[in-house]
């Protein structure tokens, strides 16, 4: 067979987006598509124009830069837009790059492009791959769609519909279903995907995904097993020492978990994320260097972006706090207040954390006017402080002697957390320290006690059929703790009852999908909330 | 410049990390050259005269540079344990063409026919950009050596994975080289200006395809179809 032989595909009612910075590469490209007869071609020159062109129109394809000079680059211009769903579900997105890189390879079905091409690009190299991912997107667009639906058992279906077909795209099929069975909650199909694969090749992505599911179940030493073996020959899948650095730190392992972080961030330091978890683990080690050195980073990072997050910056000002260096902390929390100036709840963090900065400042007088013009929407929005600035303010507020306060914070964050043994003896500790050992065991007390009591009363009443009833109380009961997992789940499960018994009800499916999603938020790795999810798309369609 | 142990630490970093955004640079400025120079070839009036053949000749060199800087950073990458290796179940026709589409219009300004032969369906599992790397830098050595045809052909091995032949109708390899077998620590050959990058770069490449307890491999060999040289892929 000849080259020469081989037919040119016909591009012409395709549209395209050309993410370039690169003027002659936009050109090289426009060339080589108008050979397939587009016409239809934008350009964009910077990740943020791109996605601005992204919001006005859904394109068949785009071609991707990895690197776009100073902005953003091409791996956080798709994760944007596919969290902002700007893309349509049949859109292929190719990533172009220099070299190959490990974000390109690993990484989950949301954060992975379709493919990557290693330049040179060449007319053959890009019409054979935007011809073969054209037709896969044909095959994983209703399946796309399912999972953007959240209907993951109807995805699979569809998965598994297509791989009864012979399909060329029988492996990427495969690790899709693997993703979307640990998403329904079905790890044992997961698993039987990896084995399978495993069982081909020793697929990096395959181990990875065995190990987190392993993980999920608790068998952390099974997962650090297969973590290690990916690890150790290549310091390139990213992903993969993430979960080392995981597994090694649910292990106890600190130091393993740091030199983790260490290895990935010598290969690609730019991961906001990484880098504050590097902070974290630096920081319970004690090794503060580290630790401020990757939360600056950190932020440095996310800044101007949708990942920016305020825990880095109360972490870095928790650190000058402890160290004294009251000038340093109230830097920080000035970036934060200036960084995130359009979300009023980390607005209301750094003002919240003004109150310890006057106080280790010698400012009592300011901190106290400070602390009593912020205490009723403390009180009111004590569930949604996040732990550890409960744990931050617990001192300052008992040294200004303001115990309502203290009480209602460390009763909310109890109560979201009622089965969580390390906040209880903290609080104890805390209390007891401060000369109120009586109310601290009184508190911890009380609210686990009714956080159970709420739970069982709603299983009791399901059980007698008092469905309504059963409801009410959950409702009332999601009020006081929003942000606990359990309840929320024990919520969803309730309304999928009710469902089953009386019919599907779009108010109730939207209700329980809130109340899914936010559990997974709190805790990404419970395994109930995909049971749950796959339960509720059993009893009707789920709709978002 | 101060004298810091830090400081240098940083300038040791820095010196591998210029050396390598160098190599990237020299690719891109090798990209719009060898394109210069196709776009050349393509619109000259006579293939006949001697500028022709010129302009040829430094598209080759062009593109032999190109082969050797894109092994050595991926042999820099394996050696310092960053390289993403991503075995796929890649279609192996659309492996064929694209790398006989990078030396197409070298073949053709030689007046070379350049043909594959790979079924349609035939997949194999490989790390897409590593095997590309290699038939195409066999392509260029085949290009440069034969007369006027050169081969790939891919097919399924009955002991299972995949081989790849490139095969031509010149003069074949020496013996030397055919002696010296897969050995992949062959030294620098003063007499040929051959390097041996390519052959080792083949090696390390194959040796990294694995299925449980076999590896790939090269080797070189003489006669195939075309009664020239064959350089022989395997992948388990």
């Amino acid at each position: 067979m000849k080259i020469h032989d081989l037919p040119r595909p016909d591009f012409s009612k395709k549209s395209f987006l050309i993410i370039e910075d690169y003027e002659g590469m936009r050109g090289i490209l426009r060339d080589i598509l108008g050979r397939a007869g587009t016409t239809r071609i934008d350009f964009a020159g910077s990740g943020g124009n791109a996605l601005a062109m992204l919001e006005k129109h859904r394109y068949d394809a785009v071609l991707c830069d990895l690197h776009l000079g100073q902005g953003k680059n091409g791996q956080q211009v798709l994760e944007e837009a596919r969290l902002r769903r700007l893309t349509a579900p049949h859109t292929v997105w190719l990533m172009v790059s220099a070299e190959k890189t490990s974000e390109m390879v690993m990484g989950s079905a949301e954060t992975r492009p379709d493919d990557y091409l290693v330049k040179p690009i060449t007319e053959t190299l890009l019409f054979t791959r935007l011809q073969r991912q054209m037709d896969k997107k044909k095959v994983l667009a209703p399946i796309e769609q399912a999972m953007r639906d959240h209907e993951y058992l109807k995805a699979i279906r569809l998965v598994d519909q297509t791989l009864a077909k012979t399909t060329p795209h029988t492996w990427d099929l495969k690790r899709l279903k693997a993703e979307l069975a640990q998403l329904s909650g079905d790890l044992n199909q997961a698993r039987v995907v990896f084995e399978e694969a495993l069982n081909q090749r020793d697929l990096p992505w395959a181990r990875l995904g065995m190990a987190r599911l392993l993980f999920q179940e608790g068998r952390l030493d099974e997962a650090l097993q297969h973590l290690l073996q990916v690890t150790e020959g290549s310091r390139s899948y990213l992903d993969a020492h993430d979960w080392l650095a995981r597994t090694l730190e649910s292990l106890g392992d600190l130091d393993g978990a740091q030199e983790a972080l260490e290895r990935a961030l010598s290969v690609s330091p730019h991961v906001a994320a990484r880098q504050s978890s590097l902070g974290q683990v630096a920081a319970r080690r004690g090794d503060l260097e580290t630790a401020t050195l990757a939360y600056r980073r950190g932020i440095e990072l996310a800044r101007n972006s949708p990942l920016v997050s305020v825990e880095p910056y109360l972490s870095l000002a928790r650190i000058f706090l402890a160290r004294g260096e009251t000038g340093e902390a109230a830097k920080i929390i000035g970036h934060l207040a200036g960084d995130m100036k359009r979300d009023s709840g980390a607005r209301f963090l750094a003002r919240v954390m003004e109150i310890p900065i006057r106080l280790n400042s010698g400012g009592e007088k300011a901190a106290r006017k400070l602390l009593e013009e912020l205490a009723p929407s403390l009180r009111d929005a004590a569930h949604q402080l996040p732990p550890e600035v409960a744990f931050d303010l617990a001192g300052p507020l008992m040294r200004l002697g303001d115990s309502e306060t203290t009480d209602a914070l460390f009763a909310s964050l109890l109560a979201n957390h009622h089965d969580n043994a390390d906040y209880a003896n903290r609080v104890l500790t805390l209390y007891s320290e401060a000369g109120r050992g009586d109310d601290g065991a009184k508190l911890v007390a009380d609210t686990t006690r009714s956080a159970l009591e709420i739970m069982d009363k709603g299983v009791r009443l399901s059980r007698e059929g008092k469905l309504d009833e059963a409801l009410s109380l959950l409702r009332d009961a999601r009020h006081k703790m929003p942000g606990n997992p359990r309840l929320l789940l024990n919520h969803a499960y309730l309304l999928i009852s009710h469902m089953e018994q009386r019919g599907r009800d779009l108010h109730l499916v939207k209700e329980a999908l809130d109340c899914i999603q936010t559990a997974r938020r709190l805790r990404p790795h419970e395994k109930r909330a995909g049971t749950l999810l796959a339960k509720l798309e059993r009893v009707g369609g789920v709709e978002t | 410049m101060s004298d810091s142990p830090f400081l240098n630490a940083e300038a040791g970093m820095s010196m591998a990390n210029f050396l390598v955004s160098s190599v990237h640079d020299m690719k891109n400025s090798l990209a719009v050259m060898a394109n210069f120079l196709e776009s050349a070839l393509a619109q000259a009036p006579d293939q006949s005269a001697p500028l022709y053949r010129q302009t040829s000749q430094a598209l080759y060199e062009t593109q032999r540079i190109n082969d050797h800087l894109i092994q050595l950073l991926a042999l820099y990458k394996i050696e310092q344990d960053f390289y993403p290796f991503d075995p796929q179940e890649q279609n192996l026709a659309d492996l064929a063409t694209d790398a006989l589409s990078r030396v197409a219009n070298l073949a053709d300004s030689n007046g070379i026919a350049l043909e594959y032969e790979c079924p349609d369906d035939l997949h194999g599992w490989v790390d897409y950009e590593l095997i590309l790397g290699v038939l195409v830098q066999a392509l260029h050595n085949a290009l440069h050596y034969t007369r006027d045809s050169v081969h790939c052909l891919i097919a399924a091995d009955p002991r299972g994975g995949i081989t790849i032949r490139v095969e031509d109708n010149g003069p074949g390899f020496p013996d030397f080289l055919l002696q010296q077998g897969t050995s992949r620590d062959r030294g620098v050959s003063f007499e040929t200006g051959s390097t041996g990058l390519g052959l080792y770069f083949a090696g390390v490449v194959a040796g990294l395809h694995r299925n449980g307890e076999r590896g790939g491999g090269t080797h070189l060999e003489n006669g195939g179809r075309l009664g020239g040289g064959c350089f022989c892929l395997e992948l388990p």
